[in-house]
């Protein structure tokens, strides 16, 4: 059967099999075991935040379709990590060249994370889905459907999937806690579930993590786990950028975006998170929070991240003068709203 | 070859007095200063990046038979830290080598304001030791640092003659067996100024290259200037006029590497409100360029023109004067070089990702979290990571 069966990856071992074994997404799983059971399905596009099960339910569909066949008809490929579309499309055809086993007239090619594509792949890509779409079809994720060009998004059916609610993640965690063996207390669950942020597979890495020191997890024991995971240095960052040091707070950004490998996404979450543990005063909170969402909004919208992430600093080099970037316009607090300061 | 993966500048880091390079008048202050010892307990070494402060450390250490204790500026944060690091370090004896050098590299990380507590330990620390004290500076003249010129023995190191380099550059590539024109030697050294590091590196990266022709070297040159006057007519004007829109179309480069080249430049121009203004309209000017990419609306170019031109050229209060030398994007360099130093890491976030059904990028963005759950060892087993890998998880 499954080699990951015997996992002891819990992410893997713990991965649902069966639709029955899904948490939450009821309106998504009804329409897609619909199109499943009809044994003929258009191609699919999941868009939705990670960790909550896009990948589960490709999964879930190809061994639905093909039974133990499923590996020889299914193809995974992660748009972020192949090197540009060459690749994609000589996988893709290599795949499809040949016919599919058994009784779907289909083959399977998931395609995690398509909106790493850049304009001109997703454009090929588009291509690539029309010339084998007798043989194939395609499952896309992504995280933002925004992201991926209007004709692709024409040519699948979009499933939007909700992040998970807390009580479907406790589902999903007391199974694993009875399997294991672990002890989780009802404040345990509310850390792992804050530290996680609905992702369900950051819950169970968190989890697994946690019990590899001691099977009673205590809030304490996952926040020991969690600042041991965590990047340390943004509060740096913005330190630098606060007194006025610009040079310093981008180059300790680049160092901390290349060393822990992480994406500006997840760096303006953590910014985001630090400016409230500032000591500095409560109106400048307030609009540097403003601005940073703003920068949020124009990362996702934008294409170099890191180019947002200079300017939202460049914004607290000038909040550290108590002034904020307001519409272009540099606008400066007035005297008794900075009052308290550093 | 596990050494192909380190960078050049630090696999050929000078070793001895004899390897440094054009810095004759600095040794032999240094040899004065050992000889003097404790007359003066600290030596400072400062000068441009790049030209070997920190090799000329290692070097006295090494000359001197001694074991280097090196803390670097986030160490150096605060009072508390700083006294449990060296605080026992001043006296008791090294393990294994009878003498110590104290080297507090890179001082000007610390902020006069956040680290005043690190400052002031420090000054503390260099009338207590008993071992002599290194410190390295790009600009000791920094008003923060007066206490401690005070204290120390100043060496100014000089930025290293270029035809030194290219000396230097021709027999890594000897060794390297790089085939490589003097030409191509002579435009790195002269294009990195004296800086010897980023001259290797330049190396390095030119060596992954497929073709060492040295025409597109000298395109390269043209094409720079051709940056250089119009980050010049942005940055300096103070009126807008109608060139303004037009200011890059002379300019030989794709519109992402002229993104770079802005990006990189703003800080050399504007300080506080106008920096913070030119980032915006920076900021804006992707968002554009996300726009036109994804949704194929060419006409937005036109404002993103609008914006890296006249937007960034509108962020300053008046006229700018005198001469900026621009220089190219770090950025890339350091994204190169860090994929070089992560390659261990990498390997095992692969094994990892095609098990687990996420991206190698995803895996690498948990690592520090997955790095406690591998450290099962049936894990391990499960996901065929080897002996490099394990040592590397285990490190």
């Amino acid at each position: 059967m499954s080699e990951h069966y015997n996992s002891e990856v819990w992410t893997e071992k713990y991965r649902p099999k069966k639709f029955e074994e899904l948490v939450g997404q009821e309106e998504i799983l009804k329409r897609v075991k619909a199109l499943v059971n009809s044994n003929n399905i258009p191609h699919l596009l999941f868009a939705g935040p990670s960790g909550i099960g896009k990948s589960t339910l490709a999964l879930i569909v190809v061994k639905e379709l093909f039974g133990d066949a499923w590996r020889e008809n299914y193809l995974e490929l992660n748009a972020s990590d192949e090197r540009g579309i060459d690749v994609v499309r000589q996988k893709v055809k290599d795949f499809a060249r040949t016919k599919a086993i058994g009784d779907v007239p289909f083959k399977v090619i998931f395609l995690d994370e398509a909106d790493a594509l850049t304009r001109e792949a997703q454009q090929a890509l588009r291509r690539t889905m029309e010339n084998y779409t007798a043989t194939c079809r395609f499952i896309l994720s992504c995280n933002y459907s925004s992201k991926i060009l209007d004709p692709i998004q024409s040519r699948t059916v979009v499933f939007r999937f909700q992040l998970l609610e807390k009580k479907d993640i406790k589902r999903r965690v007391d199974l694993i806690a009875d399997r294991e063996g672990l002890s989780i207390s009802a404040d345990a669950f509310d850390a792992l579930h804050e530290a996680s942020e609905g992702d369900c597979r950051r819950v169970i890495n968190l989890l697994q993590a946690t019990a590899s020191i001691s099977p009673n997890i205590t809030p304490d024991l996952i926040n020991t786990i969690v600042a041991k995971a965590r990047p340390s240095d943004i509060r740096v960052v913005l330190d630098y950028a606060l007194s006025g040091d610009f040079l310093s707070s981008r180059d300790k950004l680049l160092e901390i975006m290349l060393k822990e490998s992480i994406g500006g996404s997840d760096i303006i979450k953590a910014i985001q998170k630090e400016i409230w543990e500032l000591k500095i005063d409560n109106m400048l909170k307030v609009k540097m929070t403003e601005r940073t969402g703003e920068i949020e909004f124009r990362l996702v919208e934008g294409s170099d991240e890191f180019i947002q992430l200079e300017s939202l600093i460049a914004g607290f080099v000038l909040a550290g003068e108590g002034k904020v970037l307001e519409d272009g316009e540099v606008k400066e607090l007035s005297g008794e709203k900075i009052s308290g300061g550093f | 070859m596990i050494l192909d993966n380190i960078p050049w500048a630090e696999k050929y880091r000078a070793k001895n007095f004899a390897g440094i390079k054009g810095q004759e008048n600095a040794i032999s202050k240094v040899k004065l200063f050992l000889h003097n010892f404790p007359k003066k307990k600290v030596i400072v070494f400062h000068g441009a990046p790049g030209i070997g402060k920190t090799s000329l450390a290692y070097a006295t250490a090494l000359e001197t038979d001694s074991e280097i204790l090196e803390l670097n500026a986030s160490d150096l944060r605060n009072r508390k830290k700083i006294s449990e690091i060296i605080g026992p370090a001043v006296s008791q004896k090294s393990l294994f080598k009878q003498n110590k050098i104290i080297l507090v590299d890179e001082v000007d990380g610390i902020s006069a304001r956040k680290d005043r507590g690190g400052l002031a330990e420090l000054i503390g620390l260099i009338q207590k030791s008993a071992f002599p004290i290194i410190i390295t500076a790009n600009d000791i003249w920094d008003k923060k640092f007066s206490m401690l010129r005070q204290k120390a023995e100043i060496v100014a190191l000089k930025d290293i003659d270029y035809k030194i380099v290219i000396d230097v550059l021709q027999n890594v590539a000897k060794e390297e067996s790089l085939n490589v024109s003097v030409d191509v030697l002579t435009s790195i050294a002269v294009r990195t100024k004296g800086d010897l590091r980023a001259a290797l590196n330049d190396l390095q990266m030119f060596s992954k290259l497929e073709s060492l022709d040295i025409a597109s070297d000298i395109d390269e040159r043209n094409r720079e200037r051709t940056i250089f006057q119009a980050l010049q007519y942005v940055f300096k004007n103070s009126k807008i006029d109608e060139n303004m829109i037009k200011v890059y179309d002379e300019v030989s480069m794709s519109l992402d590497e002229i993104f770079l080249w802005i990006e990189e430049n703003i800080p050399l121009e504007y300080k506080g409100e106008e920096l913070a203004k030119a980032y915006d309209a920076l900021s804006l000017a992707d968002v554009f360029r996300g726009r036109i990419y994804r949704k194929q609306y060419w006409r937005f170019m036109v404002y993103q023109y609008f914006l890296l031109g006249a937007g960034i050229s509108a962020a300053k209060k008046g006229v700018k004067s005198g001469f900026t030398s621009y220089k190219k994007s770090s950025r890339i360099l350091k994204i190169w070089l860090n994929n070089q130093r992560t390659a261990k890491k990498k390997s095992i976030c692969k094994k990892y990702a095609l098990h687990c059904h996420i991206s190698i990028k995803q895996a690498m963005r948990d690592f520090m979290l997955l790095k406690i759950i591998l450290g099962n060892n049936k894990i391990r087993e499960e996901l065929r990571l080897n002996e490099e890998e394990i040592a590397y998880l285990d490190k």
